[in-house]
């Protein structure tokens, strides 16, 4: 779990894309289906979270920046 | 060359008296320079002071006063060429040139100097645009040449302080008319910078005449600003006042405010324009977030990702389809057996001769089970078997 850590956002946005595509393409067995479903599961919780907390980041900046003039 | 001595030394008449012999000898000559100091005493003697106009060098003049009527009268500072003899006072030790003849230079002549002065610099290249450095955008030090208590001054640093409150000055407040001007700015030019502090240096006078104006186009000043790494603002005088320093300078402002503008950014400007930046900026990463999640959400709403279920049901489906085609396939060879077998059952009905002997014929058989087909052949006594269509008997050839 320390090296998913790790991941960057377009490292696991992309690995998320091809997951799906090779789930869409339907050439991998059941059992790796399964696997690769899991991990797209994971992929798109990593990538939800990062934006998320980008945005929130953001939005912070935004509202302190915002109560400046008016000190 | 008096044989001297500790033992044997000069008296002070004897040594004076001679330079004065010395000195004598010496004929008159023409000089020029400006008048510093004029003192016209009682009594028919005017002294003055005459003062180089680049170098901190001046020399003593008397005349008599019916001499310098002839100029008179001198603006302040005046230019003049002096035809002049050296005397040496032999009563306190001093030298003092005695002029027989003064003439004021012509601002005429001096415009004419001043003319050929700038096509000799300009020629040399030093006015050149590729030699102009590019102010800083917010110096560290503004160094600030200009007159004692001047409103040049005032006008610098209270703009300079209006547009950016933290801005510092070096300020050298030097004679800006004058012998002493050319000496002292260009002092107070090279003490700036010499100091690493000083980003940007202004020189600034307010307006005056065509000779207090003088020294800021002064060749040695000209070409020290030339020389100077630190980037030159020039506020002298009026728009209409082009003294050579202008032409040297980074940057010739028209007025001191003009200069203060210059040399620091006005700090409301700056921070609106950070102020926009960063609206940019956040515009900029929210597009990119609000693109960035509906990929994700495009990617996660994927039958595979949303619905996983159908990697199984596609599967069971598929497996459902096979068994489906087996049991047709199977049934499809049953029946095609079943009409087979009845087709051969149907053929081996025909052969049989059942029917045959339904129709009453019967099959006779020798004991052997051989069949009779020729009755020629038969033997008397020889026991038959008669099949008929139901049943069978035995019977003996009785005769043939």
């Amino acid at each position: 779990m320390a090296a998913e850590k790790k991941l960057s956002y377009e490292e696991a946005r992309d690995e998320l894309a091809e997951i799906v595509e090779s789930l869409e393409d339907g050439s991998a067995t059941l059992e790796e289906s399964l696997k690769l479903w899991e991990r797209g599961e994971e992929l798109s919780k990593i990538c939800q979270e990062w934006l998320d907390g980008a945005k929130k980041k953001l939005d912070a900046a935004k509202s302190t920046s915002d109560k400046k003039p008016a000190e | 060359m008096f044989e001297t001595s500790s033992e044997s030394p000069a008296p002070v008449r004897v040594v004076s008296e001679a330079i004065k012999d010395y000195i004598d000898r010496l004929g008159p000559i023409w000089i020029e320079g400006e008048i510093s100091e004029l003192n016209e005493r009682s009594g028919g003697m005017a002294f003055m002071r005459l003062r180089d106009t680049s170098a901190d060098m001046s020399i003593s003049v008397m005349c008599y006063k019916t001499v310098l009527a002839s100029v008179q009268p001198l603006p302040a500072n005046a230019r003049v060429v002096i035809y002049a003899k050296p005397s040496w006072f032999t009563k306190n030790g001093s030298l003092t040139m005695s002029a027989k003849e003064i003439r004021q230079v012509g601002v005429g002549e001096l415009l004419a100097r001043l003319e050929a002065l700038k096509e000799k610099l300009a020629a040399e290249g030093l006015f050149s645009a590729d030699r102009k450095i590019a102010l800083p955008r917010l110096p560290r030090k503004v160094g600030l040449i200009c007159g004692r208590n001047t409103d040049a001054e005032k006008d610098v640093v209270e703009n300079a302080r209006r547009r950016w409150p933290a801005v510092e000055f070096e300020i050298r407040e030097v004679a800006v008319q004058g012998a002493a001007a050319v000496v002292e700015v260009s002092a107070a030019l090279s003490e700036l910078e010499a100091l690493p502090e000083v980003d940007v240096i202004i020189i600034t006078r307010g307006g005056g005449s065509f000779e207090d104006l003088l020294p800021f186009s002064d060749e040695s000043l000209v070409r020290l600003a030339a020389d100077c790494s630190t980037p030159i603002v020039s506020a002298i005088g009026h728009e209409k006042d082009a003294p050579l320093l202008d032409l040297v300078a980074d940057y010739r402002a028209s007025t001191p405010t003009d200069a203060a503008k210059r040399v620091v950014p006005d700090i409301a400007q700056e921070i609106s324009d950070i102020e926009k930046i960063r609206d940019r900026i956040f515009r900029r990463l929210l597009s990119t977030i609000d693109y960035e999640l509906n990929q994700i959400a495009q990617l996660r709403n994927r039958p595979v990702m949303k619905d996983p279920g159908v990697m199984v049901t596609t599967r069971r489906d598929e497996i459902k389809a096979w068994r489906d085609r087996s049991i047709r396939s199977f049934a499809s060879i049953l029946e095609i057996e079943k009409k087979e077998l009845k087709g051969v059952r149907d053929h081996l009905r025909s052969l049989s001769p059942q029917s045959t002997m339904d129709r009453g014929y019967s099959v006779v058989q020798l004991s052997d089970g051989s069949i009779v087909r020729d009755a020629t052949k038969l033997k008397t006594g020889a026991v038959l078997r008669i099949r008929a269509a139901k049943g069978e008997t035995s019977a003996t050839v009785n005769e043939k």
